[in-house]
């Protein structure tokens, strides 16, 4: 399933951050085997360069970890893995403060409506953001 | 690697070529983008011997291209090169027996990939289908480069994203492709360098990463600047 790029951020960082969403939100597991720079490339419709360049990156940052010849992994280290998670949900708030704060809201009654919303998304499947 | 070094080419006395030097790096997709008359067929019939240059030379992996050499490298015009009356099987055939550097397999790959159908008569098909036919015959052929003319140009939204498709894709594997595009949206996220020319000279050289990276730029961001200054 292609990701919908966006075409002035550098294609690599967009790939490693689609990598961190699905770490954090656990669609990647630990040990899981990430496609090869080839599969990877024809999923999201991209230049392979750009994968392996991605790949490298994530490799660097401990993302992701080869075993000699076998196919990379996503990583087990679980300080990285909570790291990602909190570095996620670090930004998704900081997006969200931004965005509200210039309405003029008594933190009470966003807390109020957070926790409405959370409920009842409980209820129902995360909105998958990809397209076909 | 393909050098093009300080390459010259007058029609008459109008230089359509003015000192141009780039490289076409193996593994990678170099775009050739400019207005009409910029100068991008004439520059890849020079690559191709097709037409000689005035000044400069061209050279593969260091040194001046021999003719059989020129069996490394295939040109895929914009234009079906097929005869009509074929059907895409014996157009196939033809190109097996024509080229020894033809491959059966990735030939059968791309026909598959390209939802084709081998009894189709090349006359009958859509403009689409006969430029995916046209590709097909191109990439089919054990080359190291392969220099495409447009072929994204006058055919439908959903013919365009499938040939796009096809980059990403082991089908084109590690060649190196130049190629000739109106259509930069189409692949602006495919290519991984841009040879801007405008009136026979190269107006900028960069790497799309690059420009996303170091400027926040896309590709047609920087095309925008240049033609609509």
């Amino acid at each position: 399933m292609p990701i919908v790029f966006n075409k002035r951020d550098p294609i690599y960082v967009q790939v490693i951050q689609d990598f961190k969403e699905k770490i954090a939100a656990g669609v990647l597991q630990p040990g899981q085997q990430v496609p090869s720079r080839r599969e990877l490339a024809s999923q999201y419709k991209i230049n392979p360069n750009t994968v392996q360049r991605a790949y490298k990156e994530m490799e660097a940052e401990k993302l992701i970890f080869t075993d000699g010849n076998s196919p990379s992994r996503i990583t087990e280290d679980q300080s990285i893995l909570k790291a990602v998670r909190r570095e996620w949900i670090d930004q998704a708030v900081t997006d969200f403060v931004e965005s509200i704060r210039p309405i003029d809201i008594p933190l009470e009654e966003v807390m109020g409506m957070i926790q409405e919303k959370m409920t009842h998304s409980e209820n129902q499947p995360l909105k998958e953001e990809h397209h076909d | 690697m393909i050098e093009i070094k300080h390459v010259t080419k007058r029609f008459g006395r109008k230089k359509v070529l003015n000192d141009i030097s780039f490289n076409v790096q193996k593994g990678e997709i170099t775009c050739l983008i400019g207005l009409n008359g910029a100068g991008k067929t004439t520059m890849m019939n020079a690559i191709m011997n097709l037409t000689p240059i005035n000044k400069g030379e061209i050279l593969l992996d260091g040194n001046p291209i021999t003719p059989q050499e020129y069996n490394r490298i295939t040109f895929i015009p914009d234009a079906t090169i097929m005869l009509p009356h074929m059907s895409i099987q014996e157009a196939m055939d033809f190109m097996k027996d024509y080229y020894n550097v033809w491959n059966n397999a990735r030939a059968g790959e791309l026909l598959k990939f390209f939802r084709l159908k081998p009894e189709d008569k090349i006359a009958d098909l859509s403009k689409g289908n006969a430029a995916k036919v046209n590709l097909l015959m191109g990439l089919a052929l054990d080359v190291d480069y392969l220099l495409m003319d447009e072929p994204f140009s006058g055919i439908d939204l959903f013919s365009r994203e499938q040939i796009a498709d096809v980059f990403t894709t082991h089908l084109v594997e590690d060649r190196g492709v130049l190629i000739t595009t109106h259509e930069i949206s189409d692949i602006e996220h495919l290519i991984d360098r841009v040879i801007l020319l405008e009136d026979g000279n190269v107006y900028k050289d960069f790497r799309s990463e690059d420009a996303r990276e170091q400027e926040g730029k896309s590709v047609i961001d920087v095309l925008r600047e240049v033609y609509q200054p």
